[in-house]
């Protein structure tokens, strides 16, 4: 590392701009080249130029040749002109001769030109010319001589033969000349393929040499090509895990960071880390795809502990099979190649890297680990220590609340010892005051004690006089019973015998008595009928008082039972010509357990009871199934019923209703209180219901089994178990899978970038509808049928608009809405809700663009969509801002002004609903003083009118509110901003927030809620709830989910105020009741709703933040019917509400 | 060894109570229960935390004074003035924007630091459109607090505090003194809702604009600080304030994220948004 550095840093010391402009190979690979380009030139010259040398000799030689032709040549013709003239004497012959006189001697000028140069040859050219001047002037004499007319002499001339020895030596010199020029042109045609030769050898030793050279070159570039690309490679990955491990990381994430950086880069396809812990051990803190394996190595242990003791890095290549193996889904396999290395800085190891590879490592990968290594040692030490000093600073900061603690504690202690010493002092002096009074009140307490102690005697004395009373008494009693037991037996021996012989006397057997007398003898047999009956009355009375009946129960048939009745009494109906009937309720029991014999007793009373107070008319018994496994005999008459007030008396024994009522029906009047008392005693009780003159009807009410330890006084209707079912947990969608739709829609053509739209409807017909609308205004669809199939959808196409139906199979619109708008990825995709519920304020509170109720025509539908597309079409965001004061209006429009927000600013509420009617909006600030109508009155016109669209509304009023005006504004507006110096601050964070969504719109609790209501409970359908809470949050949580299922919701903010209410409205049917209010708390509430009769009976459901089981205990002390903990389950308050609901 | 022992009978005995009482002790902080503890010992005359589990268990009526000795009931009103200074200058402008605010001041005690807070809210005007809660888990205390009755020799010191604070008007105005006691004005009692109410074990009840929780988490650890914190921040609306004692701190807190730095020397936080 040091040693590249200074390298670099030697390349480049006094700036980059100094030192040579190459590295010295390729500059002597540049001088080489020059070199060899400028010699290979010269040569080419050097070897042009002599070939241009011979051809220029060869062209001289034969211009040579030529001339010494043309003067032979024209030395003929002269010759030739001559013979002719000499011949003939005609003056034309000599023409010829003349033309060559007249060249000759330019020609033979010429040739000294030629030759020039060469002193051979012009000795022969000189003595050609003295051989052509010899000859012409021999021809000159000949032709001059023949012109004298001397022919003989010229012809003599010529026969002389000096004209031929002329010529022939003209002839001699010339083809000598043309010889020597001839050897001349071999000799230079020789020299010109010389040249030629020396030529190619240098064209082609040249191109050689050049391509040698640009070989070099090429290999030369290539390699630094290679090697700046490694180094860039190097620098670029120490740069990215520079950054990488750049910034205040803790331990875990920054080996995070690391290994995903080193398996990207390098390749790797496992790794880990493992930080040094001192005494050479290593344990593992972070892994790239690793397989789980041992965290903690020792120095020296393994191929890493080896690596770590070198402190340098250890490549392997032939790994072990199971040897950091790389794992995935689908299977497993081994790396190629491990790499091992160090991080050091200063020379200590502070982190190991391990490393395993699929291909072949090389040199670089390794300098790379090499380079990194430092800086990664360095890091992992700079985080140890960050996450020591964090610790430190923990620890530091826990001291310091200790303490603080400390500091609290002995502030209390010094309190405390304070009042103590305090109270010590005051003491002492009290005390000794009061040893004064203790020794003068001493004497008189003494004689108190004897005055007690006197007392004491006679209170226990007639204590023990009491308790004799009482026993006495109790003594007294049981003797009454006793005697009226043993009394009436006493009464009934005689009245036996005289009933016996009264009977015999009125049958009239020996036939001597008057029908007189025999009428006597009936009326004897009647009235000790009827004392009998009396006497029977008292003593069972008194036996059950007594507490001697004895129970025999067993299983009867209950039509057994109103066999009996019937045999025993259809005679006695018809006696006195009323109707009898006996009815058996379908799904009644048909067996119960019980005492037969003391039922048939109840029974008959009853029945008989009946009969006696009915003249005319019919005596129904009838048996049907009561209630927690009861079983019910209603005995109905018409006869002359019971007012109310005697209602209670019929029952009291040795009382009836009146003395009249005596007198004319006769009676002891004990039959009832006997049955009752029975009743009890079997489990069981009797009541009555009755309208004087239309009759009365005796239900008797026993349990289908008897049990003997039955408390018979204790005897009351069962309370209700809360049987609580949690309903099956809402269904989540299965993501990745969508099923197709039975409507056929475009799911398998989807082109990029279209329109997608998204249907959700079940109706199949309906579906088909949408999906052709939807064709027809050029978007493509896919359709899903339930909730779930929705949200699928929804992950997978990504439509860029929703239609979605409210009553879906599986779960509500509702829920698909709230889903779609807590997910961060769908919140943005607009929704349009076609449903034929009314959900629309649920929904648009949750964020639906529209809301449109079936059956919807086709125009609003095609609008739906258009208002879809103009959502999802990237916009400007409509706020409305309603104000009437022009400053404020134009400062609220100053505040929220940016490029993407368009503010419609107007100042009447008219205004207001004209916009909002032509424009959808994306929020709307309103003040609540405005010119025409309220602001109240706005909001109420907006919700309460179709064509409107109802934006979040955000109230912002200069106006202070009363808690009922606060409570009434809730209902439409979430943001409520009262103007202050803080407030556009306020108003600006609270618009953003509604145009972007930062943060989904509702309440968890409350979204979790809705999600839940899924349709209306038929339980709470026109119920009225009292709901006393005084939590904003709360009232608009449970008033929207209770009010869409049909209940009323009345709301209280306080105890007092509930009580108030229920004043008000009697006929509330539930209170849910918060215990944390002002005023009055909830305990306080139901204590006193519970003091009032009329409330008695009222279900009360406390909500309490209190967990704890005796909290809960307090509530249903205080009158609670049954309690739910904050913060609320909606599944399970609403089972509550639904158990507690009267019926 | 001995320690060892007591500190497994420190464990069960508040176990013990837990159990028996409900109150949860187990998540405070350790060293401070068990000298507590260890003062309980001396005071009921016993020699091991056994001997008190035996007594706090077998005798009901017990249970309260052992409890006055588990909670730390000192309070003071305006203590640290500096900090309702900041509340006066950087947290009531804003509460001023609410149409109705609710203020949670947790671990009231014997309820001083309620009755200042009235006081600066009846200040600023904000008093009427305001419910305070004030909660803690001892009985005793909220009693006292309810009654607003101090002592009167300590009211000089009050007044001192009230001054600092930025108090505009006189602390004279909201009290009355006889017999050695001064007692705090009725109409802003009104305003001011006492429960008994555990962070340990319940849960939020509320949605409020401030929760001011001062010198309480110290005596809880790690965990319970977190639940607590959690619990102000789910009662806290958008925006929020939370203030707590000036030896306490959120840095360490998992939710720290949850709540941005307003006046960090006198620690109040402001709750952000989560995103």
């Amino acid at each position: 590392m040091s040693e590249v550095s200074s390298a670099v840093e030697a390349e480049f010391r006094g700036g980059p701009r100094a030192g040579a402009p190459l590295p010295p190979g390729p500059l002597l690979g540049f001088v080489v080249a020059v070199a060899a380009v400028a010699f290979i030139a010269l040569l080419t010259y050097h070897s042009l130029q002599t070939r241009s040398v011979a051809a220029k000799r060869v062209t001289h030689t034969l211009q040579v040749m030529d001339q010494l032709e043309t003067i032979l040549s024209l030395t003929k013709d002269a010759e030739t002109g001559q013979r002719g003239y000499l011949l003939t004497g005609e003056e034309p012959y000599l023409e010829p001769f003349s033309d060559a006189k007249v060249q000759l001697p330019d020609e033979l000028h010429k040739a000294y030109d030629l030759v020039e140069g060469d002193p051979v040859q012009l000795q022969r050219l000189k003595n050609l010319e003295q051989a052509v001047k010899d000859k012409l002037l021999e021809l000159d004499q000949t032709i001059a001589l023949r012109q004298k007319g001397e022919t003989s002499a010229a012809l003599t001339v010529v026969r002389s033969d000096r004209g031929k020895t002329h010529m022939d030596r003209i002839r001699q010199l010339a083809t000598t000349m043309a010889a020597s020029e001839r050897g001349a042109l071999t000799e230079r045609q020789d020299d010109w393929q010389h040249a030629e030769y020396i030529s190619s050898a240098v064209t082609f030793g040249g191109s050689s040499l050049l391509l040698l050279l640009i070989g070099t070159a090429a290999i030369l570039t290539s390699r630094d090509y290679r090697a700046r690309r490694t180094q860039v490679w190097l620098r670029t990955g120490q740069m990215v895990f520079g950054q990488r491990i750049q910034g205040e990381q803790r331990l875990e994430r920054l080996g995070e960071h690391v290994l995903t950086f080193l398996g990207s880069y390098l390749g790797a396809k496992v790794g880990a880390l493992y930080i040094a812990e001192g005494a050479g051990v290593f344990r593992r803190f972070a892994g790239y795809a690793m397989a789980a394996g041992s965290d903690v190595l020792r120095a020296g242990d393994g191929l890493l502990g080896q690596a770590a003791r070198d402190s340098r890095p250890l490549r392997v290549q032939n790994v072990p099979d199971n040897y950091l193996p790389i794992t995935s889904a689908l299977g497993h396999g081994a790396p190629r190649e491990i790499l091992i290395a160090p991080a050091t800085a200063d020379g200590t190891v502070h982190a190991m890297v391990e490393l395993g590879f699929l291909r072949t490592l090389h040199s670089e990968d390794l300098e790379l680990l090499n380079r990194i290594s430092e800086s990664l040692g360095v890091a992992i030490r700079a985080s140890k220590d960050r996450t020591r000093l964090e610790e430190l600073l923990e620890e530091t900061q826990r001291q310091g609340e200790e303490l603080q603690t400390q500091q609290e504690e002995l502030r209390v202690s010094n309190e405390e010892l304070e009042v103590q010493s305090r109270s010590l002092k005051e003491s002492q002096a009290q005390l000794e005051s009061q040893q004064a009074e203790l020794e003068q009140t001493n004497s008189q307490l003494e004689e108190q004690a004897q005055l007690l102690e006197h007392q004491k005697d006679e209170l226990s004395r007639s204590q023990a006089v009491l308790t004799e009373r009482a026993a006495e008494l109790e003594r007294a009693n049981q003797y009454k019973s006793e005697f009226l037991a043993n009394m009436s037996h006493e009464l009934r021996t005689p009245l036996n015998s005289s009933l016996i012989l009264a009977k015999i006397l009125a049958d009239n057997r020996a036939g001597n008595l008057t029908a007189e007398q025999v009428k006597f003898a009936q009326t004897i047999t009647a009235a000790g009928n009827d004392l009998l009956a009396i006497i029977n009355d008292i003593l069972d009375l008194s036996k059950i008082e007594a507490g001697k009946v004895e129970l025999a129960p067993e299983t009867v048939t209950v039509a057994r039972i109103l066999d009996d009745l019937s045999r025993t009494f259809q005679p006695v109906a018809q006696n006195k010509s009323l109707g009898f009937r006996v009815e058996l309720a379908t799904g009644a029991p048909t067996q119960i357990e019980t005492d037969p014999q003391r039922v048939g007793q109840i029974l008959k009373n009853l029945v008989s009871n009946a009969l006696k107070f009915t003249e005319a008319g019919e005596v129904t018994v009838r048996v049907f199934p009561g209630t927690h496994q009861t079983l019910c005999f209603d005995v109905k008459d018409t006869g002359i019923g019971i007012s109310e007030h005697q209602r209670e008396i019929i029952f009291a024994a040795f009382r009836q209703a009146d003395g009249s009522t005596h007198r004319k029906y006769g009676g002891t009047g004990l039959g009832l209180t006997i049955s009752r008392d029975l009743a009890r005693l079997l489990g069981g009780d009797i009541s009555v219901m009755s309208t004087p003159g239309e009759g009365s009807t005796f239900t008797l009410t026993l349990p289908l089994v008897y049990r003997a330890n039955t408390n018979a006084a204790a005897v009351s209707p069962l309370a209700p178990a809360p049987a609580i079912a949690s309903p099956p947990a809402t269904p989540r969608p299965a993501p990745g899978q969508t099923p197709r739709s039975m409507v056929e829609d475009d799911a398998d053509r989807i082109q990029a970038d279209s329109r997608l739209i998204l249907i959700v409807e079940d109706d199949p017909s309906f579906a088909t509808i949408l999906r052709d609308l939807a064709h027809e205004l050029g978007f493509q669809c896919i359709i899903a049928h339930t909730a779930n199939d929705a949200l699928a959808a929804v992950a997978t196409y990504r439509p860029k608009a929703i239609l979605l139906d409210m009553n879906l199979p599986d779960y509500s619109g509702l829920g698909v809405l709230d889903q779609l708008k807590r997910n961060p990825q769908m919140r943005h995709i607009p929704v349009h809700v076609v449903s034929v519920a009314d959900y629309s304020q649920e929904a648009l509170a949750m964020g639906a663009v529209g809301y449109a109720m079936k059956p919807v025509n086709r125009d609003q539908l095609a609008e739906a969509l258009q208002r879809l597309e103009a959502k999802f079409s990237p916009g400007v965001r409509n706020v409305l801002v309603v104000e009437d004061d022009e400053r404020q209006r134009e400062s609220i429009r100053q505040l929220l002004q940016n490029d993407d927000v368009k503010i419609t600013a107007v100042r009447t509420a008219a205004d207001a609903l004209a916009r909002l009617r032509e424009t959808t909006f994306d929020c709307m600030v309103m003040d609540l003083n405005l010119p025409d109508f309220s602001g109240y009155e706005l909001l109420q016109k907006m919700a309460e009118t179709d064509e409107v669209s109802f934006p979040p509304v955000i109230v912002y009023t200069g106006r202070s509110l009363t808690g009922d005006e606060e409570q009434r504004l809730r209902r439409f507006s979430k943001s409520i901003i009262i103007k202050d110096a803080r407030s556009p601050e306020r108003l600006l964070d609270e618009v953003t927030l509604f145009l972007h969504q930062v943060e989904s719109k509702l309440p968890v609790e409350r979204q979790r809620m809705l999600q839940v209501a899924r349709d209306r409970d038929a339980a709470l359908e026109g119920r009225r709830i009292l709901v006393v809470e005084d939590d904003v949050r709360n009232i608009f949580a449970l008033s929207s989910l209770l009010e869409p299922k049909g209940a009323a919701i009345e709301i209280a903010r306080n105890g007092r105020e509930a009580l108030e209410s229920l004043t008000r409205n009697p006929n509330v049917d539930l209170v849910l009741m918060d215990i944390m209010m002002p005023e009055m708390d909830g305990l306080t509430a139901m204590r006193e709703i519970r003091k009032r009769p009329d409330w008695k009976k009222l279900p009360i459901i406390a909500l309490t933040a209190k967990a704890m089981r005796d909290d809960q205990e307090k509530c249903l002390a205080a009158g609670a019917n049954d309690y739910i903990a904050k913060p609320l389950d909606v599944e399970k308050l609403m089972s509550l509400v639904r158990v507690w609901m009267p019926k | 060894m001995a320690t060892e022992d007591a500190d497994i009978e420190l464990h069960l005995l508040i176990d013990a109570i837990y159990l028996k009482y409900h109150y949860d002790f187990r998540r405070y902080a350790t060293a401070s229960i068990k000298r507590r503890l260890t003062t309980a010992m001396s005071r009921f005359k016993v020699g091991t935390f056994s001997e008190l589990q035996s007594k706090v268990l077998h005798d009901p009526a017990m249970f309260p004074a052992l409890l006055d000795f588990l909670t730390v009931p000192v309070s003071e009103m305006f203590r640290d003035p500096s900090y309702y200074r900041s509340l006066r200058e950087m947290v009531v402008p804003v509460l001023r924007t609410y149409p109705s605010l609710k203020i949670w001041v947790a671990g009231c005690s014997t309820g001083e630091e309620v009755y200042s807070l009235a006081i600066l809210l009846r200040e600023t005007g904000l008093l009427d459109r305001s419910l305070i809660y004030a909660t803690d888990i001892n009985p005793g205390v909220l009693q006292k607090a309810s009654a607003g009755v101090y002592e009167v020799d300590r009211i000089a010191g009050f007044t001192e505090a009230h001054r600092k604070s930025g108090g505009t008007t006189s602390l004279s105005d909201y009290y009355t003194a006889a017999y050695g006691r001064a007692v705090f004005d009725k109409s802003l009692r009104e305003h001011i809702v006492f429960s008994d109410h555990s962070l340990a074990t319940d849960s939020v009840f509320a949605e409020v604009q401030f929760v001011s929780c001062r010198n309480v988490l110290i005596y809880f650890n790690r965990d319970l600080q977190d639940r607590a914190i959690g619990l102000f921040r789910d009662a806290l609306c958008r925006k929020g304030f939370l203030g707590i004692g000036s030896k306490e701190s959120l840095r360490f807190s998992a939710h720290r994220d949850s709540f941005i730095d307003l006046v960090p020397n006198d620690r109040i936080f402001q709750k952000q948004d989560a995103l």
